[in-house]
């Protein structure tokens, strides 16, 4: 999130505002410079923050009230009487508790120098992790936050560890009390540091959403020179601290911009097209038995089609078959851009060859070329290029040259997943009634596009007039808000300086409107007022909230109705509104990007694995896994599951190419389709997903450390500390050494005491999956390449850090879905996440607790938690 | 009641004869199998006309010498072709060799490969156009055990006489016959050339015959005659060594009895090696661990580029089989491949390679360098 505190129109850099705590505990442990420390070992030595001060307990009390006048700022009046006294009643009760009664001195330094000192000193840091030199500033979020984690990490059992000396329950409960009331005390003052105005700029795939549903234009944003990598946190591409902004960005901006309102509101409308080819390259020819098709064997790249559509969308269809050998993959079509040299359609194409299917899709691209896009096709060129390209029928006596590969058994069985094309049409597609009515009113119908300005001065204002309001509801809609009517005199001025530059109308008014789209009120969200601030979103700020959250682009007309009338806060409208949108296909937009961005999809294929070790591995099997996990997730949220199916399962959601990958039984159609599992399948929930398993690997092989770190991070919503610097490198098994798996290398790499205590932590969670290879290959045994002797068993047993044994992948789902809780609590904080655009930080974890108690009242139905979600107190402030 | 039972034998005797030469007549092969040559129809003739590249030539019938046209013929892929007591390519007989032939209708399918005579010539055609074996006169005589005895030579006349000896021939020549013998014939003792003063009385001899002076009816020269063992043994050793070098340039010849693909490309072909000389069924069976390379050939066993078209294969099984059919060498070969051409079909030509045969290019003219070639090598191009 960035802070700004003084709000304007110009857009500059807006990246140095506060840095989220989190993201300073999880990126970046070191102490910052300036904070106030402790000594424990010298108690009070130094400088002394206001942590200190508030451990007297009258100022605590005024601080509480002080805080609370501040939390409560745009609230009315009696609630705002009502939770000061509720906070004061809090630190007056907590005065009562152990945390009223324990001395820092005289209670909690002792305990910390008996039990934690001994590994977190100066001499030692385990974990990387050094308490003595702590501060005690609670109000400062970085210092609040690592004190959160003491505490997390002394009430979940893991400190101190089982072989040191242990406290007595009543000892860990006064100091665990009282670092908490520490930490709460705190919050206030943290919240109220946060400036009054925030601003989230749209991600990529946010502007692409936002533009398409306000003006019905399709923006490639992807395209080579479009826009700038969104940068990510945890996966996460939208956080506002992160998107920052530069010059580079605000002159795309304005590329885009002139773009979309080009394509929106064009000079002379595109001149229609409308194209075929008939890929047997004989159409018309006739031939015994019919004509020809077009014979894609895997790997084969097709004719460059050039559509000359500039940019325009265009329905393509491709009439096809798709022929797939028994027991073996499923042809796959890709539709190749190869000036872009990017995929614009990917699918698997089941089809007889007596019953072609027609595919389609729209694309703005203008040349393509069709591949199957299969690997593992005999690499000969010499034969490949003797190798049949059409054919009539697979029952022909003689298809192609005879020194070319066989593509069919005697009995006209494909031997390789084969495409059968028949044609490729292609035609522009004309502005639908849909996205014209998103465009009406926007472009004044008096302007004619390319007339002058008037002579006449009378005509000119009320053509000026015309424009004003189509501005307004321009603007209105852009940037989600109302508009004031100075805000719009400015871009009325640009059409003014335009018609006096000599630009005629339609070019004025059009630079105008890109005016609007390149305005920090479209591409940034804002919420909050630099004039009144308020901890509450209004109701267009939640609708934007709302909107971003659920659609990822702006609100439509009826959710901005509820914000205009004031009622979209009111818990009734918010669920109504709500339902509507989960009900809207709008939807698939959160369901393929969270999951995407939770989950850290992006990782999936970040390391290409090496072709000489997994020769199956292609881009097709990539992009399948990435979609399972999506399809996958959005079945859980279509028929409102629980969340504890994610961890564990009977069925999953696979195309054929997967179905082939995870030796499933073949499918008979295209498309991703729910599957049951049996046990000997070894699938089954969000884990055992072949995207899940790859993504922490590298090139070559499985990497169980960041396998168990990403399911701490993903699963438990921890992050484990990052690992000191100088780390060896594990060794490849001496030649003359027995071979050993990765996991008796790590095993040995533990050993060394400054290893150790994270690894017993984090390895289990990896070491759970090695049955699975580094593309997620189910294996009982591991490959490896030096050393002696046959390639060592696979040993996927291990311990939970609470102490629970497990042995291989479907022991261990099944136990973290009997703790479904903990996952629940750490999926809740993952998508407030995505939903707020801020990390979560230790002032968010009451509401998410919250949150989560109330979800598991529905056995936390997916909608249920996204409800809960969005009607907390979390959602609805700032 | 002796009389009537002899009678009711012969008569079913000729009744069985006639049935059988019925059968003969009208037996077709099947283009996927070696057909047996007891149901080949015995042709011979003097050889005229040949297009080595695709096996096919014509033979000027004995029986219809004066007036019919020459008789068209293909010689079945697994056709032998024997010439001086050796394996032969129909190249390696010269024009004006006299030659015995078994000859079967057109396989099913394979009608067109011989186009029709003109219409004044089809009265004297003859259906039986795919040879099965091609001989010429040492080879086949020898073969059977059937030598000739000169019995008297006149000089001055150009005359020589002679009668079989050991066993006789069922077809061809098997009585006493007297041939055209003149200074055009070469005649071969120990391992040279010799002259007619040579030729004693009573002498074995093997003979090759060929167009004769006064031609007339079944008159015949004498082209070469061999005196004695050992002229005869070199002369089918020099033939040998021309076919063993011509095989080993151009690979074994074959066909296909069985593919079974595997997923993605691979298979297990079976195939059964034609009737080579056994010296190249022993290099690939001295090779049979190494890599066996296979090309995809037509019926006329050409090949594309055979070095390039072909895939390497690991042996599976070498199987033997005793008194194969004629043009089967006996031998069947179960190979693996990694990757299978379009041409590995069951029934379809394919020449093998032994790992330590060099690797040869077949010169242009002889090998397929297009479809239009291949398709017009499927027929033959008769010279008028």
């Amino acid at each position: 999130m960035t802070d700004v505190r003084q709000s304007g129109e110009a857009a500059t850099a807006l990246s140095c505002g506060r840095q989220p705590a989190d993201t300073i505990t999880k990126l970046n442990n070191k102490p910052r410079s300036g904070d106030s420390r402790l000594d424990l070992l010298s108690p009070l030595r130094g400088s002394v923050g206001i942590g200190d001060a508030l451990s007297h307990g009258l100022r605590r009390g005024l601080c509480a009230i002080a805080a609370s006048r501040l939390y409560v700022g745009s609230r009315s009046n009696s609630s705002r009487v009502k939770l000061a006294f509720v906070v004061f009643l809090l630190s007056l009760i907590s005065q009562t508790g152990y945390a009223e009664a324990a001395d820092f001195v005289s209670d909690i330094q002792p305990f910390f120098a008996k039990y934690c000192a001994r590994c977190h000193n100066t001499k030692k840091q385990e974990g990387n992790f050094r308490l003595d030199t702590l501060a005690r500033d609670f109000t400062d979020e970085g210092i609040a936050q690592r004190w959160a984690e003491v505490v997390f990490r002394m009430n979940s059992g893991e400190m101190p560890p089982r072989d040191e000396p242990q406290p007595q329950p009543d000892e860990l409960g006064r100091v665990v009390d009282w670092l908490s009331a520490r930490i709460s005390e705190g919050r206030a003052v943290r919240m109220a540091r946060r400036g009054p105005v925030a601003h989230y700029r749209l991600s990529r795939e946010e502007y692409a959403h936002t533009v398409y549903d306000l003006l019905g234009v399709h923006f490639d944003v992807n395209a080579p020179g479009a826009f700038n990598d969104d940068p990510r946190w945890h996966g996460f591409e939208r956080i506002g601290s992160l998107l920052s902004l530069s010059p580079s960005h605000v002159d795309r901006y304005l590329q885009a911009a002139e773009t979309v309102i080009t394509r929106a509101f064009p000079d002379v409308a595109p001149k229609a097209i409308k194209g075929r080819r008939d890929d047997g390259g004989m159409a018309g020819i006739p031939t015994e038995g019919g004509p020809y098709r077009a014979i894609y064997w895997p790997g084969v790249e097709g004719n460059h089609i050039h559509m000359s559509s500039g940019g325009t969308p265009v329905k393509v269809r491709i009439k096809l078959s798709g022929l797939q050998p028994q027991g073996g993959r499923a042809p796959h079509l890709t539709v190749w851009d190869f000036v872009q040299k990017k995929s614009i359609f990917d699918e698997d194409i089941v089809a007889p060859e007596n019953k072609p299917v027609v595919v389609e899709f729209t694309t703005t691209t203008s040349s393509f070329q069709l591949l199957n896009a299969v690997t593992g096709f005999p690499g000969n060129a010499h034969t490949r290029s003797n190798t049949a390209r059409r054919l009539v029928s697979s029952r022909q006596a003689r298809i192609g040259h005879p020194a070319g590969y066989k593509l069919f058994d005697d009995e006209g069985r494909p031997l390789f997943p084969l495409l059968l094309v028949d044609s490729v049409e292609w035609e522009s597609v004309p502005v639908s009634d849909q996205d014209r009515q998103k465009r009406e009113g926007l472009f004044p119908t008096s302007i004619t596009r390319n007339a002058k300005a008037p002579a006449d001065r009378g005509h000119m204002e009320e053509l000026l007039g015309d424009c004003r309001k189509s501005l307004q509801r321009f603007a209105g809609r852009a940037w989600r808000r109302p508009v004031t009517g100075d805000e719009v005199e400015r871009y009325v001025a640009i059409v003014k300086d335009e018609l006096d530059a000599g630009e005629p109308f339609g070019s004025a008014y059009r630079s105008a409107l890109v005016g609007v789209l390149v305005s920090k009120n479209f591409y940034y969200i804002v919420e909050g007022s630099a004039e009144k601030p308020r901890d509450q979103l209004n109701d267009w700020e939640l609708a934007s909230r709302l909107s971003y959250f659920l659609w990822s682009s702006l609100p439509d007309e009826e959710l901005l109705a509820s914000a205009r009338d004031g009622s979209l806060h009111r818990p009734e409208r918010l669920k109504a509104q709500l339902q509507r949108m989960l009900d809207d296909q709008r939807i698939g937009r959160f369901t393929e990007s969270f999951p995407r961005q939770w989950l850290q999809l992006h990782r999936v294929g970040m390391f290409p694995p090496d072709p000489g070790l997994y020769p199956n591995y292609d881009r097709w099997l990539e992009k399948s896994m990435v979609l399972e996990t999506q399809a996958y997730f959005a079945e859980v949220f279509s028929k409102n599951l629980p969340l504890r199916q994610i961890l564990q399962s009977d069925w999953t959601m696979v195309n054929p190419r997967l179905a082939s990958f995870y030796q499933l039984p073949q499918l008979n159609s295209s498309g991703f389709q729910k599957v049951t599992l049996r046990p000997e399948d070894h699938r089954g929930g969000l884990l055992t997903q072949a995207a899940i398993l790859s993504l922490t690997s590298d090139g070559t092989r499985h990497r169980p450390v960041h396998r168990g770190v990403w399911v701490s991070e993903a699963i438990f919503g921890r992050t484990p500390p990052s690992p000191p610097p100088n780390v060896e490198p594990l060794e490849p098994t001496p030649s003359n050494k027995p071979k050993a798996t990765i996991r008796d290398q790590l095993e040995a790499h533990a050993t060394h005491a400054t290893c150790a205590s994270c690894h017993r932590k984090i390895d289990p969670l990896g070491f759970a999956f090695d049955n699975y290879d580094a593309i997620g290959s189910w294996r009982t045994t591991e490959r490896v390449t030096s050393g002696q002797g046959e390639n060592p068993p696979v040993v996927a047993s291990g311990v939970l850090p609470d102490g629970r044994p497990f042995n291989g992948p479907d022991e261990f789902t099944r136990l973290l879905a009997q703790d479904v809780d903990r996952f629940a609590e750490a999926f809740i904080e993952q998508l407030a996440t995505y939903a707020l655009r801020r990390v979560m930080t230790i002032d968010d974890r009451e509401q998410i607790k919250l949150i989560a108690a109330e979800c598991r009242r529905n056995n936390y139905q997916l909608r249920n938690v996204i409800e809960n979600l969005v009607t907390s107190e979390l959602f609805l402030m700032r | 009641m002796f009389v009537r039972g002899l009678s009711l034998f012969f008569l079913l005797a000729a009744f069985a004869e006639s049935i059988l030469a019925q059968d003969s007549a009208d037996y077709v092969p099947e283009p996927d199998q070696f057909a047996p040559i007891a149901k080949a129809r015995y042709l011979s003739g003097e050889l005229v006309y040949i297009d080595p590249v695709n096996r096919r030539g014509a033979i000027r019938m004995h029986d219809n010498y004066w007036s019919g046209p020459a008789h068209y013929f293909a010689l079945l892929p697994y056709a032998t072709v024997r010439y001086n007591g050796a394996y032969a390519e129909l190249r390696d007989l010269p024009l004006g060799t006299v030659v015995h032939g078994y000859f079967f209708l057109p396989p099913r399918g394979e009608e067109a490969t011989i186009p029709p005579l003109p219409d004044e010539h089809k009265k004297f055609a003859i259906p039986h156009n795919h040879a099965i074996s091609l001989e010429d006169d040492f080879s086949f005589y020898q073969r059977q055990g059937q030598w000739w005895k000169v019995v008297s030579i006149d000089v001055e006349n150009e005359k020589i006489n002679v009668e079989p000896s050991g066993e006789k021939t069922k077809d061809g020549i098997n009585t006493p016959y007297t041939f055209d013998i003149d200074a055009r014939t070469r005649i071969w003792k120990d391992r040279r050339l010799s002259d007619l003063a040579d030729i004693k009385t009573g002498t074995i001899v093997q003979l090759n015959l060929t167009w004769a002076t006064n031609w007339g009816d079944k008159e015949f020269g004498i082209g070469d005659i061999w005196l004695d063992d050992v002229s005869r043994k070199f002369a089918t050793e020099m033939q040998r060594r021309r076919h063993l070098r011509y095989e080993r340039d151009h690979w074994a010849p074959g066909w296909i009895d069985e593919v079974e693909p595997f997923d993605f490309g691979g298979g297990i072909v079976t195939l059964t090696l034609f009737d080579v000389d056994r010296e190249l069924i022993e290099d690939l069976r001295r090779d049979k661990d190494e890599r066996i390379a296979v090309a995809v050939a037509e019926k006329t066993r050409r090949t594309w580029i055979h070095r390039s078209d072909r895939k390497f294969a690991k042996l599976v099984e070498w199987k033997e089989i005793k008194d194969p059919p004629v043009g089967s060498s006996g031998v069947q070969l179960r190979l693996k491949f990694v990757e299978l051409l379009s041409g590995y079909k069951p029934g379809r030509c394919v020449r093998v390679k032994a790992e330590n045969w060099k690797w040869v290019s077949v010169p242009p003219e002889e090998r397929i360098t297009s479809r239009e070639e291949q398709e017009l090598g499927a027929k033959m191009v008769l010279p008028f």
